[in-house]
């Protein structure tokens, strides 16, 4: 570690080099001699004793200042300056950026510098050729300048160097280790958080989607910008931490134009613990509101193609087929006659369709305006309404098997449909297929509704709508197209087996969705839904076999049955709202690839360790997701490839409500479940790597290539 | 001129409003906050400092006429890069001899880094082979603050109708090497020729780079 000094700061004088060149010497004398420019020493520091060649090695350029004076960050704040490394390095070697750690916030009268004070120890990544000599030991050289400020400041700059032995081997820790992983554990880490601002002309609102932080403990928050101009940096920052993350307000920086990009910095949070307080800083990418957080740009005819073709596809989803289905078996029955009865059905289809989509996306837009962190499919991590809508798919499967004539008012799906137009039957029967369908998000749908969530209100509802659209448009076309009809097989005692056979998705959709709940409230909560599904069968036997009885026992038998339906529905909220409501754990005994919980920070950690991180946004009402379980990711060749390339597998369950996961989604300018993401490992403490989102129907070997490639 | 007495005509020949104004706006703001009164696309302010001849100037009497305003503490390595390089005297040879008028501020307290007397700033114009139109002396740094003088060098631009176009630094290389100066794009260069042609200033706000403006 000889580091000869070279230049001297244009301040000095011989007089003080004299006492200096002594210095030097007798540094020399005594062995290894750091450069000693005046207010500031500088050496070369290694991580590792030797070199190996074809791998990369830390070194560190590590700063002594002087009390009372500073060097800088890479953001020097309002005044001053970075230092620089000019490396000169043998041929073939690589320098990987310098690596900054955590900076001080050092206020000067009206501005605000970022630096260092006593020691620092500035990072790079040094990479050796394959091609290097083994035996003979490697001097890596560079030339190092920056400047040092007290209230005056001094420009200052030294060559330094290194020699290290090449060795063919996994070198050992050197002189260097301890203060080069003191100052790696400063470096900021990638945050596992979204973050967002907004600007007005005198402010600047920076959001940190950090949900679950204890408000109590943390005792500051500070945001430092890489960047000059978003932020006033001497202004004080008034940070606040809320249920949904963190929030800093600080008055606006002199460039205009910078609100409009993303803005870089560091995220400082100083927590308080019982052994004292402990900084951490997170470097984050905050995205001005409005922006599409990630994800490829979409024209808004782009995401409303997306959604039509995703409300089309919805239509063969398991829990959609049976209700459509039947639906074109009433206009088999009936190709013939009524030629506007048809069209008005599709039509009174397609409204109900389109308007209860614009309830359900109103209320999902209207909630996120309040700030709730929901998406798609959110209704259903209500356990309520799962149970309802069992109820309601169980209904409806009881009158398909024909054990259950249900006015038009409710389904429209009798098999009468001639005699009584029931168009309030065909809007509800859309109703119905909107909700069924909610579970089942369609390929393409995921981006489409992530889109729709970050426009404004009307543009959003209107690609939501395109989805409806999409749900209703082949019964509508088949409605208002005799011609298509008669394409239609002819009527007769088939259409009676059919329906009887199309019960059994909807049964099986019943079943699944008291898995649901079993998953989101536990094993009382099925007692509960069972007993209702079990009220539901009994109102149906009573209204079924009281048709044909006299007028008095049939309105008794009518009571009873509204009874027991009700008393069905009151075991609704039961379900939900008990202290039986247990959060959704990780499924035991999952067969392949072994899961762990998702957090933010355990992305974090990991990705810190070097490891490839996948992550499975999923939820137990989420159809897609469990079938893509089920194809891919159990699959013993994807569990393969996993522990090949020692990817960490996490899981976020969003079976139940979770801010935290719905942050992470929105960061991925999604809405709703599945998401799977894979994060590369990090070359380095500060590199971040894009994460890379996988399609939304996953088969082995989409699964197998991106994780081999990362 | 004697130092006591520079202080006590200042107070006098600045008269009230200015400094009652911008004491207040300091007031206002004790932990500083960069955002100053002077805005870019906005009015410059107006004020009045007294000139190393001891006469006051103030900014208003040059209306109708560009004006380029110079943060400098001649001590400071990045001042120094620009002087010692002669890229500062060149640039204001080259402003004033098309009629634009340059004022250099020193806001440096008494006692700190770049503070002068008027007669120490008249023998650095002299010694340095500087040609601004005059230099004003800002020792209560009351000129300073009102536009948000973080640096020096930093350099603004007014108008010929007195609005504000450029606040920031010099030049894009934000170093105190002095071979630095040759081939950076002059940011004050490029104003002054936008506001000559009649054309919006292309980068009206920089960064600027420098020594912290050494205020009391």
């Amino acid at each position: 570690m000889a580091i000869r000094r070279l230049a001297a700061a244009p301040r000095m004088t011989l007089l003080a080099a004299l006492p200096l060149a002594v210095a030097v010497f007798i540094g020399l004398l005594a062995g290894p001699a750091n450069a000693a420019a005046p207010r500031v020493s500088v050496s070369l520091i290694s991580e590792t004793a030797s070199i190996e060649p074809g791998a990369s090695l830390w070194v560190g350029l590590r700063q002594r200042i002087e009390p009372g004076w500073h060097t800088y960050w890479l953001n020097p704040g309002d005044s001053g300056e970075s230092p620089t490394i000019d490396w000169k390095l043998p041929p073939g070697w690589q320098a990987g950026p310098i690596v900054w750690p955590l900076p001080e916030r050092l206020p000067v009268g009206p501005v605000m510098s970022y630096g260092y004070t006593g020691e620092v120890v500035l990072l790079t990544q040094l990479t050796a050729p394959a091609s290097q000599p083994v035996g003979a030991p490697v001097t890596l050289r560079g030339h190092a300048s920056w400047l040092v400020c007290e209230k005056t400041c001094i420009p200052e700059e030294a060559d330094v160097a290194l020699t290290l032995p090449a060795i063919a081997a996994k070198p050992a820790d050197g002189p260097g280790a301890a203060a080069i992983e003191r100052a790696r554990r400063t470096v900021p880490s990638p945050s596992p958080w979204p973050a967002s601002f907004e600007a007005t002309p005198e402010t600047v609102t920076l959001r940190v989607a950090a949900p679950g932080l204890r408000a109590d403990r943390i005792a500051e928050v500070w945001f430092l910008p890489l960047r000059w101009g978003l932020i006033d940096h001497a202004a004080p920052q008034e940070a606040t931490i809320g249920e949904r993350g963190i929030t800093v307000r600080v008055a606006r920086g002199l460039l205009p134009e910078a609100a409009g990009a993303p803005a870089d910095g560091v995220l400082v949070l100083r927590e308080r613990l019982d052994q004292g307080p402990v900084s951490q800083a997170f470097a984050i990418r905050a995205i001005p509101s409005g922006v599409r957080v990630a994800g490829p740009g979409l024209s808004l005819l782009a995401a409303l193609g997306l959604a039509l073709a995703g409300g089309l596809i919805l239509n063969l989803m398991p829990c959609v087929l049976p209700v459509l289905s039947v639906k074109v078996l009433a206009l088999v029955g009936h190709a013939s006659d009524a030629r506007l009865v048809m069209p008005r059905h599709g039509l009174a289809y397609t409204a109900g369709v389109l308007v209860s989509f614009a309830v359900l996306a109103s209320a999902l837009i209207g909630l996120r305006a309040g700030g709730a962190q929901i998406g798609w499919g959110f209704q259903l991590q209500s356990p309520t309404v799962v149970t309802l809508l069992a109820y309601v798919l169980f209904a409806l499967a009881l009158s398909l098997s024909g054990l259950l004539v249900i006015g038009a008012a409710l389904a429209g799906l009798g098999h009468d449909l001639a005699s009584r137009p029931g168009y309030t039957g065909s809007f509800f029967t859309g109703a119905l297929a909107t909700v069924a369908a909610t579970p089942c998000t369609a390929p393409f749908m995921g981006v489409a509704t992530g889109y729709a969530l970050t426009q404004p209100p009307l543009t959003g509802l209107l690609v939501f709508e395109a989805v409806g659209l999409g749900l209703a448009l082949p019964y509508l076309l088949l409605s208002l197209m005799p011609a298509w009809r008669r394409l239609l097989p002819r009527p007769g005692p088939w259409m009676v087996r059919l329906s009887q056979v199309l019960a059994f998705p909807l049964y099986a959709s019943v079943a699944w969705l008291v898995w649901v709940v079993s998953r989101q409230a536990g094993p009382d909560g099925v007692a509960f839904v069972l007993a209702g599904l079990l009220l539901i069968a009994f109102a149906a036997w009573l209204h079924h076999g009281a048709r044909a009885a006299a007028p008095g026992r049939r309105r008794l038998a009518s009571g009873v049955a509204l009874a027991s339906v009700a008393a069905a529905i009151a075991l609704g909220p039961l379900v939900a709202s008990g202290p039986w409501a247990a959060p959704s754990r990780p499924e035991p005994g999952a067969t392949g690839t072994r899961s762990e919980p998702w957090s933010p920070r355990r992305v974090a950690e990991l990705q810190a360790q070097g490891k490839p991180v996948f992550v499975n946004f999923t939820a137990a009402w989420c159809i897609t997701c469990l079938v893509n379980e089920r194809v891919a990711l159990r699959s013993p060749a994807v569990a393969e490839a996993f522990a090949r390339k020692g990817v960490v597998y996490l899981k976020a369950d969003w079976t139940t409500q979770s801010p935290e996961i719905a942050a992470a989604l929105g960061s991925f300018g999604r809405s709703g479940v599945p998401l799977y993401v894979v994060y590369p490992p990090r070359g380095g403490p500060a590199v971040a790597v894009e994460p890379r989102v996988l399609p939304q129907i996953l088969s082995e070997s989409i699964l197998i290539e991106a994780v081999d490639k990362s | 001129m004697q130092e006591p007495l520079s202080r006590r005509r200042f107070v006098n020949l600045t008269g009230g409003s200015v400094l009652v104004a911008a004491a207040a706006t300091v007031l206002a703001r004790p932990r500083s906050s960069l955002a100053a009164a002077a805005k870019v696309g906005e009015p410059a302010p107006d004020f009045t400092a007294p000139a190393t001849s001891g006469t006051p100037v103030s900014l208003g009497s040059y209306k109708g006429k560009v004006v380029v305003l110079e943060w400098t503490n001649h001590q400071c390595p990045y001042v120094r890069k620009h002087y010692e390089s002669g890229n500062m005297q060149a640039l204001q040879r080259e402003a004033t001899s098309q009629g634009v008028v340059w004022l250099t501020l020193i806001s440096s307290a008494k006692g700190e880094q770049g503070y002068v007397t008027a007669a120490q700033a008249d023998e650095l114009t002299r010694s340095r082979n500087a040609a601004p139109t005059v230099v004003l002396l800002d020792e209560p740094g009351t000129v300073g603050h009102m536009y948000g003088a973080t640096n020096t060098p930093h350099m603004y631009v007014v108008d010929r109708t007195g609005v504000l176009v450029y606040a920031g630094a010099i030049d894009d290389r934000p170093t105190t090497r002095r071979a630095d100066v040759e081939g950076a794009n002059n940011y004050v260069r490029a104003a002054l020729a936008a506001v000559a042609a009649n054309q919006p200033v292309k980068t009206p706000i920089t960064r600027a780079y420098g020594c912290t403006v050494k205020y009391s």
